[in-house]
């Protein structure tokens, strides 16, 4: 919330439609109004500029189905959107490439490219995602097995800073060393150095053929091993594991195994997980069933970790995490395992103590780290988050300063609480 | 300075700093011969604890540094342009570890890229860039500056395959960035740092990904009257939804050179342009995608298409490839190998000027490219001694990025900006664009001491830098 004499100067710099009063939300509790909503790139710096004036520090929202991400703001007292910079403006079929602003919803990409022969390398969960806020959150889905991490599609950006100064890098070609990399940056930087315009993206062929496949061991182990060997497969576009606690009806374990790509390859992986992993075909929401659990929590309020570590250390993870009762989601050809732990009542915090204890262990146990990517406000206090960046700390302190140095861009949420 | 070449004697010992005339000749250039300066010192670590003690010597002094691994580069990232001393990283060679079943690997900065791939081999692994340097360069040096290659079509530059890096910066601190899965937390300073052409710190050890050798490998070679059409061709297989690992393209000029010399393909000498076309990936894959292609090759104007029989016949069609530089070379004293990316449907018309570009200087220019990139490689055979014929090499060198920046391209797809370009940065990126980049700079060296003169535009040239670069107006900063 903001107070009326800077709202008043808001609604005089930036005109009503772009000062939503009426629109508002919470974000880990902290009230955020009015919302800003920019109509075009250029009214969005002039945003920013305002704000810069006004010290007004806000939380910058695509579709808004990752907000729980980061740790609680940090003084911020509005809600900036992009969901009004939409549109692909351009999309070439013959090379594959497209340019899209950064509140278009991922869908409508998809929509427009796959006709053109071409898919979209992206498939976080949630519904609601645009371009702009998967690419700042660097979000992911099951496919990520074979379209690899959200940095690897972006060929070039547009990004407003803190300041207001429209900035570009990289460009529109495939293969680009043209001054330094600063997609990568950005990608993944949760909008705390810069605000995505839009985006040059490079799309992958549509596959020829798709097979959809499901085994359902009863053990985690040969669940885990089955999962990664599919994964393994030349044509794996997803490979990911389910293990559900006892609930009834519902088998404990199920791996779904996506295959993409000429007809042969794929011909040929499925009838391999056939006869070696006992696999027989899925129903085609199987998938989109990953996808889903991968973004929720048990319970809608509970803990969603996600661990980080060598594939060949995933049935490690998941061994000791099955044991402490988490519900567990993993794409181990790619060493990630997501923890779902219930939470039992109002603040509990022995509780969220247990849960950091045990994905610690995970993450020990598979050499690598743990991101606490949704949980009440309240089982955020006094931890960070995205965990220890140790020695990368200063650098990432010293980037924030001189890309935001009055702390505008949805402050305190970041890895360091930058 | 003789203070300070004692201390890096301490440091190093006396036979791993050199600081004669002589030993310091070679290190005077990088692969781009025109951008010539003299360190005041070379030296030549074993370990990242002396890399820190001869960076901490380096601040004390108030020299800069310069990174180098095998000298390979060709924008002349590894010059001392401004003097001080050159930390070659090639003596740090080990393959520190080598992870089979999580396909990755963790070395020293010095080791040969080629070298990895063989190590990686028994494993059924191996490390996927592939510039043509590759028998000699380093690791290191592909880190710096994105080493690309003619397989990057199907997996990437470098920047795709390095996990995590440890780098000494500037202040001589040691940081670990990224993390062995490729997921980790915070900024992505290992994607900053990839193609930072040695600017934001020393690399002494690289985490990088490997990937399985694939089933099959077939390579096709197929002969076109023109350029255009053998455009036309790698335009088709695009579209077809094909993922080669490579789709090279040679033109008339270049056969001509490789046919008179020792790397002669047996290329047809009438032909307009070659195309290389490799594909790999599962056996019972490949026999479907090789006849697709050659059906898109004929309808494009093909007049043959080779298919190689065997391991030796791939050789002979790479030749034509591979040998294109060294062909070049014997034309005349120096070659300058120029780097530009257009977009892949302009690529005919951009050869079409280029060539004219060429023909107007009265130079020797000829082209081969990694089409399916969009990624050109004019290269010019001159000699540099000859004062009118290097001028108009500059000039054409010059209308060349003026042409590929206009066609939507970019001024280097894998060879970096280093010396060579840091005055056509402007070509592509607005005041706005390059002081974010400096941002970057700034927050890893606020002093400019690591490889200075590199990347940003000279002071004289930054004045002049478009403001409406890529169609953006000015934004005036407001506090």
């Amino acid at each position: 919330m903001i107070p009326l004499p800077a709202l008043r100067a808001l609604r005089e710099a930036l005109g009503p439609g772009c000062v939503r009063e009426d629109e508002g939300t919470r974000v880990d509790g902290e009230p955020l109004a009015p919302t800003l909503r920019p109509a075009d790139a250029e009214a969005l710096a002039g945003a920013l500029r305002a704000l810069g004036r006004l010290s007004l520090a806000c939380v910058i929202q695509g579709g808004g189905s990752r907000l729980e991400l980061g740790n609680p703001p940090r003084g911020a007292s509005l809600l900036l959107s992009t969901a009004s910079l939409t549109g692909v403006d351009a999309f070439d079929a013959s090379e594959g490439v497209c340019h899209a602003r950064a509140g278009t919803p991922l869908a409508a990409i998809e929509a427009l490219v796959e006709p053109g022969g071409w898919q979209l390398p992206l498939d976080p969960p949630g519904r609601s995602s645009t371009l702009g806020g998967a690419l700042a959150a660097a979000a992911f889905g099951p496919r990520a097995q074979g379209f690899g991490r959200p940095r690897d599609c972006v060929l070039g950006l547009e990004v407003a800073l803190a300041d207001g100064s429209r900035t570009r890098c990289g460009g529109r070609v495939v293969k680009n060393v043209t001054g330094y990399d600063l997609n990568k940056l950005y990608t993944g930087s949760l909008g705390t150095l810069g605000v995505i315009e839009g985006a040059w993206l490079r799309l992958r062929p549509r596959p020829a053929r798709v097979a959809l496949l499901e085994i359902a061991p009863d053990r985690l182990a040969v669940a885990c091993d089955g999962a990664l060997a599919a994964a393994r497969r030349p044509s794996a576009r997803a490979a990911s594991l389910h293990a559900a606690q006892k609930r009834t009806g519902e088998r404990p374990f199920t791996v779904v195994v996506e295959l993409a790509g000429d007809e042969a390859s794929v011909e040929r992986d499925a009838a391999w997980c056939e006869s070696e992993l006992g696999a027989t075909p899925a129903p085609a929401s199987a998938l989109e069933r990953v996808r889903e659990r991968q973004g929720s929590t048990p319970g809608g309020g509970g803990l969603r970790f996600r661990i980080a570590g060598l594939p060949s250390q995933s049935q490690a993870m998941l061994t000791s995490l099955w044991d402490s009762g988490a519900e567990l989601l993993a794409h181990p050809g790619l060493g990630l395992v997501y923890a779902g732990f219930a939470l039992p009542g109002p603040e509990d915090p022995a509780a969220v103590d247990a849960a950091f204890r045990c994905t610690a262990g995970a993450a020990a146990a598979g050499g690598g780290g743990l991101v606490l990517e949704s949980a009440p406000a309240w089982a955020k206090r006094g931890r960070d988050v995205f965990g220890d960046l140790a020695g990368a700390l200063p650098l990432a302190r010293e980037l924030k300063r001189r890309f935001d140095p009055a702390g505008l861009l949805n402050p305190g949420r970041f890895a360091g609480y930058l | 300075m003789s203070g300070l070449v004692e201390r890096l004697r301490g440091i190093v010992g006396a036979d791993a700093c050199l600081v004669r005339p002589e030993e310091l000749l070679v290190y005077e250039c990088d692969g781009l011969t025109l951008h010539r300066a003299q360190p005041t010192a070379v030296v030549l670590p074993r370990a990242r604890d002396q890399v820190c003690r001869v960076v901490r010597a380096c601040r004390e002094f108030g020299v800069p540094f310069v990174p180098r691994g095998a000298g390979t580069g060709l924008s002349g990232g590894a010059v001392a342009q401004r003097g001080g001393v050159v930390i070659e990283c090639s003596r740090m060679d080990r393959i520190i570890g080598l992870y089979p079943m999580d396909r990755y690997a963790v070395v020293e900065p010095g080791v040969v890229n080629a070298e990895l791939s063989k190590a990686a081999a028994p494993h059924g692994l191996f490390y996927a860039p592939d510039p043509s340097s590759q028998l000699v360069c380093t690791i290191g040096g592909n880190v710096a500056e994105n080493a690309g290659g003619p397989h990057t079509l199907k997996y990437g530059t470098t920047t795709q395959h390095v996990l995590g890096l440890e780098l000494v910066l500037p202040d001589a601190e040691v940081v670990q960035l990224g993390s062995r899965s490729g997921f980790g937390s915070g900024y992505d300073l290992v994607g900053a740092v990839v193609g930072s052409e040695g600017t934001l710190g020393i690399v002494t050890q690289v985490t990088v990904r490997l990937e399985p050798i694939p089933e099959r490998v077939e390579t096709l070679l197929a002969i076109f009257p023109d350029v255009v059409s053998a455009c036309r061709a790698v335009g088709g297989v695009i579209e077809a939804g094909l993922v080669p690992a490579a789709l090279e393209i040679v033109d008339q000029r270049t056969i001509a050179a490789v046919e008179a010399s020792v790397y002669a393909a047996g290329l047809p000498l009438d032909a307009g342009a070659v195309l290389l076309v490799e594909v790999d990936g599962p056996e019972c894959a490949l026999p479907a995608q090789v006849l697709r292609i050659r059906e898109i090759a004929a309808a494009s104007g093909a007049s043959r298409v080779e298919v190689a029989r065997d391991a030796a016949e791939r050789q002979r069609f790479w030749r034509a490839r591979k040998g294109a530089f060294g062909a070049m070379g014997r034309l005349a004293p120096d070659l300058y190998v120029h780097d530009a990316v257009v977009p892949r449907a302009r690529l005919p018309e951009v050869l079409a000027s280029i060539l004219a570009i060429g023909d107007r200087h009265g130079l020797r220019l000829s082209n081969v490219f990694h089409a399916g990139d969009g990624n050109l490689h004019p290269n010019i055979s001159f000699d540099r001694r000859d004062p009118d014929e290097l001028a108009r090499v500059l000039a054409a060198g010059s209308e060349i990025l003026e042409v590929c920046v206009a066609a939507g391209g970019v001024i280097t797809g894998e060879h970096g900006i280093g010396s060579e370009k840091r005055d056509f940065m402007g070509l592509v990126f607005g005041e706005a664009d390059l002081d974010a980049m400096k941002r970057l700079r700034a927050s890893f060296d606020p002093d400019g001491v690591c490889n200075p003169e590199k990347i940003f535009p000279s002071t004289r040239f930054c004045a002049e830098s478009n403001p409406k670069a890529r169609g953006y107006e000015r934004v005036p900063f407001e506090p």
